[in-house]
This record gives C-alpha cells, sequence and structure tokens, in this order.
C-alpha cells in the first residue's frame, strides 16, 4: 500500500522522495483551507499556510507501509512529531488511521494527552484510560498486538524515548513483519546525547538492540519548543544529512513548528516537510485542562 | 557553549556534575528517574559514581558516609523516597555535613500519584526529621533556576556545612526547556574543608557525628546551629517579584511552577484592567520574611491570595508574615491537578468581590 501524500501542484504530480522521479498520479487532494470538519479547522488552517505562502514548494512527507513506528531519544519531540503526523494522515487519508501510545517511560506529555482533539477527529487512540493514564507502570495494552498484527487502515506507534522506552517494541516485534513497516529515527540536535552523528548513531543502535527492529529511515525534528529558530531547523537538517550518509537511511521527513517554517525558505529544505501544531502545552500556555479527562 | 533543550530532571543532573559532584546515590521513582538515567550515562565519563541504593534509607546514609569525605555529593527523589530520608537528613543536619538533596514533588499523602504537586513544603521547610534544624530551601520556576539554584545549592551546603533542599513539582523535573550551563564553572571563595575526615596523618584525629550524650555537648551543638541559621536568614533570603506596581489592588504569593501560570493569568487580568502583582519566593527557608510584609503593607494593596497546588501549607507561611494587616485567600488544587490560568483568574476575581 502506498500514500500518496506529496502534492506538488493541485494536478495531481507528486514527487517520489525514493527514486527521485516526478510523476503525476490521481489521488485524493483537498485544499487544507475547505476543510470544514467540526474539529480540524485549526490544524487543517496551519497545514495550508506554507503551502499559501510558497506555493506548491515543499514536500509532504510519505510513507511506502502502513505501519509507521516513530522512535527517538527522551526530548526528540517524538510525541508532538506523532501527533501532528497522525493529524495530518487522518486528514488526507480515508481509512481508519490509529496511533498506538507506546510511551511507557515518561509520565507527563504523553500522546494520550491529545486523546480527545484526536478522536474527535475520527483517530482511533490507543492508550490506558483512567487511572491508569497516569500511572508509572510499564503498562502494555493486549489489544496492541491485535492491531498492530491486523494491519488495518494507517497506523502509528509513538515509542517511548531511548532504549528503555523501546523495550516495549522489543516485545512486540514479532508482530511486525520486514518490509511492512517504516521506523523513523526522529533527531533533534539541540538534545544532548544526539547533538552530533556518533551520539545519534550509538542511540540509535541502542534503540534497535532494544526494540529488535532495524530503522528504515530518519527524521529531522530539532527544536528548542518556543525558542525554535530556522537556524536551529537548519542545524538538525545538517545534522539528518550525515546520520543519513553514515547509516545509508533516507531522511523521510523534517518537522517543525509551523510558525517558524513561513519565515523560511523551504525550497532549501530539500526533503518533505511536515508543519507542526504545538499540542502537548505547559500548564501555563493554557487556559484549562491539564491532568484531567483522560 | 550553545543552548541544549534538557528535561528539567537532566538539567539538575548535568548541573550537578557542572560544579563536580560526581558522587550520586539515588533510588528510582516517579518522577525524578531521569536524573539517575542521566547520570548512569554521564558519570562514569566524568570519573564519578553513582549507586543505586536498595531503598531511600539506605540512600540517606550514603550521603552521610561519603558527605563526610568533603567531596560534594547528592541525591534526588520524589516525595515518599524523600520521607524515607528524613531521620538521616536530621542525622547529616546534626553533624554539619553539606549534603544537597532534590526533591522532586508528586502528589501525596502516602504512595499518592505521580503527577505533579507541592504538598511537601511543610516537609521540607518545617522540618520532617527531628530536632531543632532547619533546611536551606530552593524552589526553582524554570529549568534554567533548576539549574542555577542547583549550582546554588552546592555552593551554600558548602559555605554553612548544612544539607541543602531543592524542591521543584513534578513538572519542573519533567518539562522540557532551553538551559544554558557556565562554560567554565569556578566556585566562589567557599571556607576550607578542613572538618573532612581524608585520614589522621598529621592532625589531630577527628569525629563527624550528631551523638552528643553529654547534655552540654548537646544544647551547645543546637546553638551553634541556630547561629547558623541565623546568619542563613540574614544573608539568604532570595524572592522574585513580577508586575508589582502601586497600581496592584491584589497581591499573588506562588512558588515553583504555580509562579509562572500566575504570571500568565496577571498578563490576562491586566488586559481586563485588574492590576495584580507576584510575589514569588525562591528560597523557602529563609522564607522573605519581611520583605512579604514590606509589600503586603503597601496601601494599594486590598487583598492577598496565595496559590499553591497543595491544601495550603505556604499560606501558613504568608499569614505569619503578613501579620494579619490585609485579608488572605487561598486557592489550591492536590492530586496533580494544576490550577490553570482560568483558575487562577476567577481566584482572583472573587476574592476582589468582582464576581461571585
Amino acid at each position: 500500500m502506498i500514500f500518496f501524500t506529496i502534492p506538488l501542484d493541485n494536478q495531481g504530480h507528486y514527487f517520489n522522495i525514493n527514486d527521485g522521479k516526478t510523476r503525476q498520479v490521481l489521488f485524493d487532494y483537498r485544499p487544507f483551507n475547505k476543510v470544514k470538519l467540526k474539529g480540524i479547522l485549526k490544524v487543517a488552517a496551519m497545514v495550508s499556510h506554507p503551502m499559501d505562502k510558497h506555493g506548491a514548494d515543499f514536500l509532504y512527507p510519505s510513507f511506502s507501509s502502513n505501519t509507521i513506528i516513530l522512535v527517538g531519544g527522551f526530548g526528540s519531540g517524538k510525541t508532538e512529531v506523532a501527533v501532528n503526523l497522525t493529524k495530518f494522515l487522518a486528514l488526507r487519508n480515508k481509512e481508519q488511521v490509529t496511533i498506538i501510545d507506546l510511551d511507557l517511560v515518561n509520565p507527563y506529555f504523553r500522546s494520550r494527552e491529545a486523546k480527545d482533539e484526536m478522536e474527535s477527529m475520527g483517530i482511533r487512540v490507543i492508550a490506558p484510560r483512567g487511572g491508569n493514564a497516569y500511572a508509572d507502570l510499564p503498562i502494555l495494552l493486549p489489544e496492541i498486538r491485535g492491531v498492530v498484527e491486523k494491519r488495518e487502515g494507517l497506523i502509528i506507534l509513538d515509542v517511548g524515548g531511548d532504549e528503555q522506552g523501546s523495550r516495549a517494541l522489543g516485545s512486540l516485534s514479532s508482530a511486525f513483519i520486514e518490509g511492512q513497516y517504516e521506523m523513523i529515527m526522529i533527531l533533534n540536535s539541540r538534545r544532548p546525547f544526539t547533538s552530533d552523528v556518533n551520539g545519534s548513531l550509538k542511540t540509535m543502535a541502542r534503540i534497535e538492540n532494544a526494540g529488535h527492529l532495524k530503522f528504515t529511515g530518519v527524521a529531522s525534528n530539532s527544536h528548542m519548543i518556543e525558542e525554535t529558530t530556522p537556524d536551529i531547523i537548519m542545524e538538525g537538517l545538517l545534522l539528518a544529512n550525515e546520520v543519513s550518509k553514515a547509516s545509508g537511511l533516507p531522511i523521510k521527513f523534517l518537522s517543525a513548528k509551523g510558525e517558524v517554517l513561513r519565515e523560511m525558505n523551504l525550497i532549501t529544505i530539500g526533503v518533505p516537510v511536515l508543519p507542526l501544531v504545538r499540542s502537548m502545552l505547559k500548564p501555563w500556555e493554557k487556559k484549562t485542562g491539564g491532568f484531567r479527562g483522560v | 557553549m550553545a543552548k541544549k533543550l534538557m528535561k528539567g530532571n537532566e538539567a539538575i543532573a548535568e548541573a550537578a556534575v557542572c560544579v563536580g559532584a560526581i558522587n550520586y546515590f539515588a533510588y528510582p521513582i516517579t518522577p525524578q528517574s531521569e536524573v539517575a538515567e542521566y547520570l548512569a550515562r554521564r558519570l562514569p565519563e566524568v570519573g564519578g559514581v553513582f549507586i543505586q541504593a536498595e531503598s531511600e534509607v539506605a540512600v540517606g546514609n550514603m550521603l552521610f558516609g561519603a558527605a563526610c569525605s568533603g567531596k560534594r555529593v547528592f541525591t534526588t527523589s520524589s516525595s515518599p523516597g524523600i520521607s524515607l530520608m528524613q531521620e538521616a537528613i536530621s542525622y547529616m543536619a546534626g553533624a554539619h555535613l553539606p549534603v544537597v538533596i532534590v526533591n522532586i514533588m508528586r502528589g501525596g499523602p502516602g504512595l499518592g500519584g505521580i503527577l505533579p504537586a507541592q504538598s511537601d513544603y511543610f516537609q521540607a521547610v518545617k522540618g520532617g526529621g527531628h530536632g531543632d534544624y532547619r533546611l536551606i530551601v530552593l524552589a526553582p520556576s524554570s529549568v534554567q533556576e533548576a539549574v542555577d539554584l542547583t549550582i546554588l545549592a552546592f555552593q551554600l551546603a558548602d559555605k554553612y556545612r548544612a544539607p541543602v533542599m531543592m524542591i521543584g513539582d513534578g513538572m519542573i523535573g519533567q518539562m522540557m526547556e532551553s538551559v544554558e550551563f557556565p562554560a567554565k564553572y569556578q566556585d566562589p571563595p567557599l571556607p576550607p574543608k578542613d572538618w573532612a575526615l581524608g585520614g589522621a596523618r598529621g592532625r589531630k584525629p577527628q569525629v563527624i557525628k550528631s551523638l552528643f550524650l553529654d547534655p552540654i555537648a548537646l544544647e551547645k551543638n543546637n546553638i551553634l546551629l541556630a547561629e547558623k541559621y541565623k546568619v542563613i536568614r540574614e544573608n539568604e533570603v532570595r524572592y522574585e517579584l513580577y508586575k508589582v506596581n502601586n497600581k496592584n489592588r491584589l497581591l499573588l504569593f506562588a512558588y515553583g511552577m504555580m509562579a509562572r501560570i500566575c504570571q500568565t493569568a496577571i498578563d490576562e487580568l491586566e488586559t481586563e484592567g485588574i492590576s495584580v502583582g507576584l510575589f514569588r519566593p525562591i528560597s523557602l527557608f529563609p522564607f522573605p520574611e519581611k520583605e512579604v510584609y514590606r509589600e503586603v503593607l503597601k496601601d494599594n494593596i486590598e487583598r492577598l491570595l496565595t496559590v499553591e497546588m497543595s491544601m495550603g501549607q505556604m499560606v501558613e507561611d504568608i499569614e505569619r508574615c503578613s501579620k494579619g494587616k490585609k485579608p488572605l485567600g487561598f486557592y489550591g488544587r492536590t492530586g496533580g491537578i494544576v490550577p490553570m490560568t482560568e483558575e487562577v483568574k476567577g481566584a482572583v476575581k472573587k476574592e476582589l468581590g468582582l464576581v461571585k
């Protein structure tokens, strides 16, 4: 199954990042600013703005498999990427999109905190409920293996950070079939242990070892949350390039805050781009909510 | 040094490494286990030692023993773990040992939950262990401040030969913010550690202990401690004011992350024409007693409001220091529920009689 999610224009031209060729295909292209589904207007507007400003001069991420595993070091921003990618794919695909919160190591800031918003978009969210949502117990929900083995629709796994977090993946590894999943390393050059190529490769090796699965790509998500600048984004892309060269893995996409991307010339990026809307907010950045109602 | 994005817990760990505190004893507990995770990887790089003890009781006593060497030692834990260390903390205070203890607080009492709380204020500030002792208590409200105060904690511990505790709610430990560390750290002038036990060759043997069976000797130690706390009270008060001016109708009191939320609430209230200031104690002991009183006395201040992630603990110190001069209200949430901006705004308006 191939998802064509990289419009170059509204005539159906798309760019295949694997062979570097441009093709014209028929696919379901919905102009985002016309999406009127309840609860997704904010996301839709955000996703559309870089295109509004720059025309179709950047590529959206595409995947050659319907199971996408997002892994990274602590603080790489996996959860933010996972939530945004899930919402993005749910907007662009008619199939059921499922996100599995496999973060067994972080006690706060997990994708389950964005559950309500995602569910309002028709996304299936698999995460511990009730009091267990706020437990520091390694709860591996029994239905996860079933969902992974059935391979229905599009499945995104948000795995906990580093090798500690990836152990949960290791216990599920037999449910994945080689060639039928993509496992992407989310890199943040501003994090202590992944700020250079060696550190990144070491972290990746440790994650592969614990997760019993091999990476198929890397993604650059360099950020300093609210202090992210274009320079930090480009610094991350350079790191991703070096990691890509050293590991032989393709750069699947670059993700960054939409507001910062807007200031940049996205042609220079040269890899697919996923604009982000922050959903993991600190308590003083939101009016209400907090640790309630998960 | 380029700014890095770090979790509060990691930043605290790196700050300790920065000041040469490479002797770390701990037992994992949410929401501060990342300190141990980080140091397990980081300490071998700098020739340090991390011993995962069999319990927090053991941690406390390892700290006692290791601190006698004069080397910088520290631990981190969360509420229930800190409770288990109280006996050793009292011993270390009694033995005049410089130690740094970090409490990344979770909801209590008992095992409680793993979400953020500020309900260990009494334990940290008013005692916890037995005997006439105090801890210097520092409370950061950002990841950068957690770094700065960790560094300060080691300096104060050495300066006063006393245990120093830093307390932050779970959010301070778990959230990520950009941080910067000193490129080349250097200690300010500190007293020599001639009390340390490093072998008695060439000098008289010395003993570090908290046991004094002779009542005169024990009272002498208590007087020595009390004199030390007096000096600390005079010299180590730290606090911050936010938008405090002569238009404020109400003065908010909050520390740690709660102060950040109050700042947002103050900004938003300002746009509604309601002027509120914030008094944020940074040192909880010594408490900014005179400074609180000075701000409370100002004519424009009609009412006071303390906001905490507890059922009301620091509010007792505000009550004590404001000496009943202005009506004092309290708003708090517990269980890991963080009072959000809207709730703080609501509490302010209610206090000022603007809403029912």
